[in-house]
């Protein structure tokens, strides 16, 4: 039966535990990617080996499937003697693929304040501290706010990728329930909000980040 | 070297695997760019009824994780008496998931020409039609090309979630190898290769689409 109240009564409280394992998930990536990406990017700005290790880590993630690196770390690296759980995995996953997107979004970023403003802030008499403190971060931190925001959106909904490594996020919930009722359209409704609030949620908040931190340019 | 044997026998089951992603990724992106360059069209030159249309349907496909539209159409197309092949089930998804995205980068091509392009064309005497057929889109199509290109990535590497649903390529026969073998760190590693072999022409070929774009021819 569509829109049986009973069935949606006892659907909605399961969705919602999903739903905190999804949150869980895409918080705990966003942040340590915000660092990740930024020692990542950091390296690959550097000179020597370290930049071609950094620049072959950003392409290598960047250019294969979310899926398989989820495999690889989930089935594989217990093989190996390194076994993590089926959370650890996908966090580990959704990490090492985003942090090579967040260090690219993180390059684009610094490459987009022109050179003449060093010059200037250098020309004010500034130490590189100062420099990067008062002039360059300010700007980077502006322009990187609409990609960033973009790259959350993209983690929240990339997060769903762990319910094939079998962790109860709101996709695998939502997997369980269709295949246990008969109430598909009922569930795939209350998946499909759920995953709207929390992408709309994250555009709010970026939206609130830029307002706030737009420069008159 | 005795690790990789499992790999070194499953290469061509691989390969196969490979043609059949590239089969798929193939027959979605021909429809996802039609349909893309449509939606792109009525958001720039609409009414408000076909723009509202359209946002809606970008707003709720942006906020909707793949694997979920994926699972749900696998669940309900049954349902629906739709008697569609579970390939070109996939593929309509596929497409009608990517369109929204390629409408982004066809309509942030045309709204990057100068304005100036506009009024030298209105100058000229031209109809609308002809402005759009001789002026905008071949130029429009030129800007949008890098971006509809690594979008075109995207697609193969998404493609690999259409294994969840038990549909077979890449991933899915790398899975299949893995089940036999017990070697899932080699024959995964195997499959990424293959992805990351795929995703980087791409992505390379984007990048010399880029420098043409930037430095005119």
């Amino acid at each position: 039966m569509l829109f049986d109240p009973n069935f949606i009564a006892r659907l909605i409280p399961a969705l919602i535990e999903g739903a905190e394992v999804t949150v869980e998930l895409a918080v705990l990536t966003f942040g340590i990617c915000l660092v990740w990406g930024f020692i990542v990017a950091l390296a690959n700005s550097s000179h020597g080996p370290l930049a071609w290790i950094a620049g072959g880590y950003i392409q290598a993630v960047r250019n294969t499937p979310l899926l398989i690196q989820m495999y690889i770390v989930y089935f594989g690296f217990s093989m190996i003697g390194f076994g993590l759980s089926g959370f650890g995995s996908g966090l580990l996953a959704l990490c090492i693929q985003n942090g090579g997107y967040m260090a690219e979004i993180y390059r684009g970023g610094l490459q987009s304040v022109s050179q003449r403003q060093y010059e200037a802030g250098r020309a004010l008499g500034m130490r590189r501290l100062a420099l990067y403190r008062i002039v360059i971060i300010p700007q980077v931190v502006a322009r990187i706010i609409p990609p960033m925001t973009n790259q959350a959106i993209s983690i929240i909904k990339d997060t769903s990728q762990v319910a094939a490594i079998a962790v109860m996020d709101v996709m695998k919930v939502a997997q369980v329930w269709v295949e246990s009722s008969a109430n598909t359209y009922d569930v795939f409704l209350g998946v499909a909000i759920i995953y709207l609030v929390l992408t709309s949620v994250a555009t709010l908040i970026g939206r609130l980040f830029e307002r706030r931190l737009a420069f008159a340019s | 070297m005795k690790e990789f044997a499992p790999l070194l026998n499953g290469w061509w089951y691989l390969l196969r695997g490979a043609g059949m992603t590239l089969l798929m990724a193939g027959a979605a992106i021909v429809p996802a760019t039609i349909l893309g360059v449509l939606l792109a069209l009525a958001q720039v030159f609409g009414n408000r009824a076909a723009r509202s249309v359209v946002v809606f349907y970008l707003f709720v496909i942006r906020g909707i994780p793949l694997l979920v539209l994926l699972t749900f159409t696998y669940y309900l197309l049954p349902l629906t008496g739709i008697d569609l092949p579970p390939f070109w089930g996939v593929v309509v998804v596929l497409a009608l998931y990517y369109a929204a995205f390629m409408s982004e980068v066809f309509r942030a091509g045309i709204l990057s020409l100068p304005r100036g392009q506009w009024d030298a064309a209105r100058s000229l005497g031209m109809t609308r039609r002809q402005m759009l057929r001789i002026v905008i889109f071949p130029q429009a199509l030129r800007l949008a090309s890098p971006p509809f290109v690594s979008l075109c990535a995207n697609l193969v590497k998404a493609t690999s979630l259409v294994s969840v649903v038990g549909l077979w390529e890449l991933t899915m026969a790398s899975r299949e190898i893995v089940e036999r073998t017990l070697a899932p760190f080699q024959i995964f590693l195997g499959a990424a290769v293959i992805y990351f072999c795929i995703c980087y022409t791409l992505a390379l070929y984007g990048r010399y689409l880029e420098g043409r774009v930037l430095h005119g021819h």
